[in-house]
């Protein structure tokens, strides 16, 4: 068991040795991402607790692992932190904060994917990242216009969300599945 | 009656069924898993909980996804390996590079390219992966520059790429390219022997022979006879004796230089062109440069394995001849077969031309290669050995004994090499230029005796 372990460390070593820059910071990004996602998420009061750690190792996890579920299980910590916040903690929907956590959540799964292809010790090619990050600023600048004009018009027809969340859903339900119809076809 | 209908001998579709096989293999990554995952979680949450910003939130990995995927990848990616076609002397420069073509219509958003090198190429980055993107009908290239550290067939690769497109929804399985061969010849150490072939067999040349005829080298004078030639009478001679007299000259003539390899065992460390030198790399080299002194003279020069393969080169003379030596010599390997290899019978006296100068490169480390040589001196063929031992070559140390047997098997050693002196075989270790002059002169003497056996 001893030996596994010297193994193990000896592997890592190995790995940060070899380590190159921008796989490193790509995965320091990730981490990053997902506890700024945290932070926001999360209750205010948990936040400044001791189980702020407990939050900082999930969010660090996949930036070890990016290739692992830790990734979704991340996502899903910090969804479950702001379902609790905003239903229990009973604040308020606050537009700085859907946007905050939908454009970080969006990031730490794109650079996750990067990552998860990306060898830790690869020569790479600056415009990799530079490509890779422009296509999810894009996704994200779109998704915040998206994310303005529902959260308005939620607010000019106040108190029935209901309706537009359900419309919202059922439009974006159809148009998923008709994009996976066509990925299966294709692929 | 009707006759049955007839059925087509090959089964339609097959071609077609071939294609879908050998078509790339998109498949999809983790990633699109987690976007279809969290995608259809969160509108269910947010149907369900009548919470907008839930779907909102689900919004960035629809979008990513819709972008993404709104362009599929169709066909692999080609990967090839440029190497050097040019003469790389051991030691000189080597220009290897990998090339990642997209025949597709998308952007290879990702290409993690890597390859695998022989450790005597010493290619920058080569232990490293390449992450490099791809412009669609486009391609990218990969510089490894480097040196080359030894003789031989090296190989640049194989090389793997994989690719990940529509922002790292969708994979490619590895595309895997067979290596690719870069021929290192080695480098010849300088040589150069000015002693006489033992033996000049041929009818042209530019060595003296030990025969009389036309040539260049003053044999004597001697009366003049019929038949001799009015411009070889020695005037001063001539006059003071009184009676016609010629110079005669030796006539030159060209040999036949055999380099036998002993390629039985190797030992030492090799380390390349500028480190500690192995059996091979020394005969290897010294039989480069034999060569490449004896054919610049005009010799025809053959070459000889002594091992379990006995492959053979001809006897040819010329650059040609020299740079089919060179190829020849990069496919020399050691021999680790059996210790009754079957070449016992394959080589024999009988395969060495009897007026050929035999240079046997060996290490004498195997008792075989002695036997050899005192066979081959037995049988009359003029032959040099050079010992291409490493001074500093010994076996790796396995136990406290190790020392003790190691000087036990050098004072053996030393024991068939005295033997061998004995029977009449010079051994001369080698040392570039010069190295076999005097065994050559001795050689020579011996063969200008007359032949009584």
């Amino acid at each position: 068991m001893l030996d596994g372990v010297n193994r193990r460390i000896e592997r890592t070593r190995r790995a940060v040795a070899r380590a190159t820059p921008l796989p490193l910071m790509v995965r320091c990004g990730l981490g990053l991402v997902f506890f700024a996602a945290m932070t926001v998420a999360w209750p205010s009061g948990v936040v400044a607790s001791r189980y702020v750690v407990a939050l900082g190792l999930v969010a660090a996890y996949p930036a070890f692992a990016p290739r692992g579920r830790g990734v979704t299980f991340a996502i899903l910590v910090v969804v479950g932190g702001w379902i609790l916040d905003t239903t229990g903690g009973d604040a308020r929907v606050a537009l700085w904060r859907v946007l905050s956590i939908a454009t970080l959540l969006y990031l730490g799964h794109t650079l996750a994917a990067l990552a998860a292809v990306l060898p830790h010790d690869a020569i790479v090619n600056a415009d990799v990242v530079a490509t890779w990050l422009a296509r999810a600023l894009l996704v994200v600048l779109i998704s915040a216009v998206l994310t303005v004009i529902a959260l308005g018009l939620t607010a000019e027809l106040a108190g029935d969300p209901f309706v537009i969340a359900t419309l919202v859903g059922l439009g974006a339900a159809v148009g998923t599945t008709l994009l996976l119809a066509r990925m299966l076809r294709r692929a | 009656m009707e006759p049955p209908p007839l059925r087509a001998a090959v089964p339609a579709g097959v071609a077609a069924a071939e294609e879908a096989w050998a078509a790339p293999a998109w498949v999809p990554t983790r990633a699109l898993g987690r976007t279809v995952l969290l995608t259809g979680l969160l509108l269910v949450l947010g149907v369900a909980l009548g919470r907008v910003d839930l779907v909102l939130l689900a919004a960035p990995f629809a979008v990513g996804a819709a972008i993404g995927l709104r362009r599929m990848p169709r066909s692999a990616p080609e990967l090839t390996i440029d190497a050097d076609e040019e003469h790389v002397v051991e030691g000189g420069r080597v220009a290897a590079g990998l090339t990642v073509a997209n025949p597709d219509v998308i952007t290879y958003d990702l290409v993690v390219v890597r390859a695998r090198t022989s450790p005597w190429l010493e290619l920058e980055n080569a232990d490293r992966p390449f992450a490099i993107t791809v412009a669609p009908d486009g391609w990218t290239g990969v510089e490894l520059p480097g040196a080359a550290l030894r003789w031989g067939r090296h190989d640049v690769g194989p090389a793997a790429a994989r690719v990940a497109a529509c922002g790292g929804l969708l994979a490619c399985r590895p595309v895997v390219t067979p290596p690719r061969g870069v021929r290192v010849f080695p480098e010849t150490e300088p040589f150069a022997a000015t002693e006489a072939m033992p033996a000049a067999a041929g009818l042209v040349g530019n060595h003296r022979s030990r025969r009389p005829g036309e040539g260049g080298e003053l044999a004597g004078v001697r009366p003049f006879a019929p038949g001799d030639r009015l411009r070889r009478i020695d005037w001063r001679v001539s006059l003071r004796t009184r009676d016609l007299h010629v110079a005669s000259t030796l006539s030159d003539r060209d040999a036949e230089v055999l380099l036998l390899l002993d390629v039985l065992g190797e030992a030492g460390t090799s380390e390349g062109v500028k480190g500690r030198a192995s059996v091979l790399d020394t005969t290897v080299r010294a039989a480069a440069a034999i060569a490449e002194h004896y054919l610049q003279r005009g010799d025809r020069v053959s070459l000889l394995e002594y091992g379990s393969s006995a492959r053979r080169l001809r006897p040819a003379t010329g650059r040609r001849q020299y740079l089919t030596v060179l190829e020849w010599l990069l496919d020399v390997r050691a021999d680790t077969g059996g210790v009754q290899g079957p070449h016992e019978h394959v080589f024999g006296a009988h395969h060495v031309s009897p007026d050929a100068l035999v240079v046997v490169l060996t290490p004498l480390v195997d008792p075989r290669s002695a036997d050899m040589l005192a066979g081959l001196t037995q049988s009359g063929r003029y032959t040099v050995a050079v010992d291409t031992l490493p001074a500093g070559a010994a076996p790796p140390i396995r136990g406290p004994l190790t020392p003790l047997a190691t000087r036990l098997w050098r004072m053996e050693r030393e024991n068939v090499l005295g033997r061998l002196r004995e029977h009449g075989v010079p051994v001369v270790t080698w040392a570039g230029t010069g190295s076999l002059d005097l065994v050559l002169r001795d050689v020579s003497r011996l063969a200008s005796a007359p032949r009584g056996r």
